[in-house]
């Protein structure tokens, strides 16, 4: 099994010296062809995708050379340590899709998927293919880090499991608050905030006092709408580092129309990956569900359908200017909230639900979960930085980077951290913690029932 | 030429996959369409200038007078024939 893998790899090793852009619409063109796209298709998927990551390079360029010396100006003049950029998750997808490793990744990410369905053990039909990245992304900093294709492959394969078993045992949640019957939604983004809001939520409810707060704010997306519009937030955010950073007026301007291009122009560049992928993701989906005709499961869909919710967008238009005030105190923090701040709503969306919608609730459990981010952010940003700069990402000024995706979620960095540790002890840890939840969130009780309890 | 926006939770992902979907059946269908993509954040902001919304989850918003629609069958394959054609529909009146 080594060998083939390693043989696999030796084969892609070749075309590495070309780059991202020239390697991605290889990768994606032959992936394509393995799923029966014609050439002509199959190409013009490739390129799409290829186009994407030069266009997301662009982007992180123009960013890390205007960010950059305002974060380590800001640190000179007040101590602010914000020296790590949050490039934004789209930025970490892409450098995700590009590693040479992926083909091998996302065979072992839809094996595990297709292996649980065929032993009924997972519901979840994982049809969105793009949010592989979520769990390829661990498996590739594994291999960055351990040069080791089994741990890798590991990784994505527990990856896998976790996120679809989470989504399975959330999927009751996700019917009952957001009235979504027969989906799931296998999107770590989303799904690893239970991981500090299931504990948390419980014990809420245990404190005398503070089970019974709740409030509602009215007009929420009036007051802090602009805390939603990329626009606006990327303005005044450059705007205010510029200050803290004692730019002169004219710079101070320039780095926030900058700052707002970059909050524009990502989710652009990262569309094209999407646009790219999706004949691949189709011809899976297409393939999948003829296979398990007649079965009832659950359809996983990107958690890009829950975050409409008016609760969840109050949230997370609170969670986000709370986070970047605690990103300046939190001890330990480097990480400067930037571009994720866009998708606060993902992070804050589980929650929501998990506590049937109690805005006291929600903003607490939001605030931790954040926060968690921004440690395991900070803690994971070397080895994310050099793999980014290893895949061609084009970093002004020896920038850091972060997000609020990859190993900065707080069940992809524990996942992680069993693979670049001493394996033969943290990887039965791992397997005994996972198969205790199973047992407790798969038969003792379900999401549903503890959710229930709290309303 | 109808304007049509479409909306999800970055912007990005989903949005895509809808925004596709429904530029591929307007093309068949020689039905002109102009659509732009956008987070569900910014629907409030926006919405006055599109004559119709779609989104690829759920949302409300009663301060919206032009017509929203859910488009999740895009994602999901189940009714998509339908929901295209409804969309076409209106876009082609």
């Amino acid at each position: 099994m080594n060998q083939v893998l390693q043989a696999t790899y030796v084969a892609f090793r070749a075309l590495m010296g070309a780059g991202a852009v020239v390697i991605l619409p290889i990768i994606i063109t032959i992936v394509g062809l393995i799923v029966r796209l014609k050439f002509s298709k199959a190409l013009k998927a490739g390129l799409t995708v290829g186009i994407g990551f030069a266009g997301i390079n662009l982007v992180i360029n123009l960013l890390s050379t205007n960010l950059g010396p305002a974060a380590k100006a800001m640190v000179q003049n007040f101590g602010i340590k914000l020296d790590i950029l949050d490039v934004g998750w789209g930025a970490i997808a892409a450098v995700t899709w590009s590693s040479p490793i992926i083909p091998i990744l996302i065979g072992v990410i839809f094996l595990t998927n297709i292996l649980l369905l065929v032993l009924k053990a997972s519901d979840t039909l994982d049809v969105d293919i793009w949010n592989y990245h979520h769990m390829a992304i661990v498996g590739v900093m594994v291999y960055f880090v351990t040069n080791n294709l089994i741990y890798a492959s590991l990784a994505a394969l527990f990856m896998a499991i976790i996120t679809f078993k989470l989504s399975d045992w959330s999927a009751p949640l996700v019917e009952k608050y957001f009235g979504l019957p027969s989906i799931s939604l296998p999107t770590m983004s989303a799904l690893s905030s239970l991981l500090i809001a299931v504990p948390m939520n419980w014990l809420l409810d245990k404190i005398p006092g503070v089970n019974k707060i709740n409030f509602s704010i009215k007009d929420a997306q009036k007051k802090f709408g602009i805390f939603g519009e990329p626009i606006m937030l990327g303005f005044i955010l450059g705007a205010v580092i510029g200050l803290l950073a004692r730019y002169p007026v004219d710079k101070v301007l320039s780095l926030a129309v900058y700052m707002a291009a970059v909050l524009v122009l990502i989710p652009k560049m990262t569309a094209l990956f999407v646009e790219g992928l999706m004949p691949i993701s189709e011809a899976a989906t297409k393939f999948t569900q003829e296979r398990f005709k007649g079965r009832k499961f659950l359809i996983g869909l990107d958690a890009a359908v829950i975050v409409g919710d008016q609760s969840v967008i109050t949230t997370a238009l609170i969670v986000t200017p709370i986070t970047i005030l605690m990103a300046a105190v939190l001890p330990g923090n480097r990480v400067l909230p930037f571009a994720d701040l866009a998708v606060i709503t993902f992070r804050v969306a589980m929650i929501v639900a998990l506590c049937n919608g109690n805005l006291f609730k929600s903003i607490i459990m939001g605030i931790f979960t954040t926060g968690a981010i921004l440690l395991a952010g900070t803690a994971t940003s070397p080895v994310l930085t050099a793999l980014a700069k290893s895949t061609g990402l084009n970093l002004a000024n020896g920038s850091q980077i972060s997000c609020f995706a990859a190993t900065s979620l707080s069940v992809s960095y524990l996942v992680y951290e069993v693979f670049v540790s001493n394996v033969m002890i943290t990887l039965p840890i791992l397997i005994v913690v996972l198969a205790a939840c199973w047992y407790y969130f798969g038969h003792v009780r379900k999401l549903k029932g503890i959710m229930e309890e709290a309303s | 030429m109808k304007k049509v926006l479409v909306a999800c939770g970055n912007g990005i992902a989903t949005s895509t996959i809808a925004a596709v979907k429904i530029r591929e059946a307007c093309e068949e269908k020689k039905i002109p369409v102009a659509i732009t993509q956008c987070k569900i954040l910014e629907v409030p902001s926006k919405a006055e200038d599109y004559d119709l919304i779609v989104t690829t989850g759920k949302f409300q918003d009663p301060s919206i007078k032009i017509p929203i629609f859910s488009a999740i069958s895009l994602l999901t394959g189940i009714g998509a024939k339908e929901s295209i054609e409804k969309i076409t529909d209106f876009l082609s009146k």
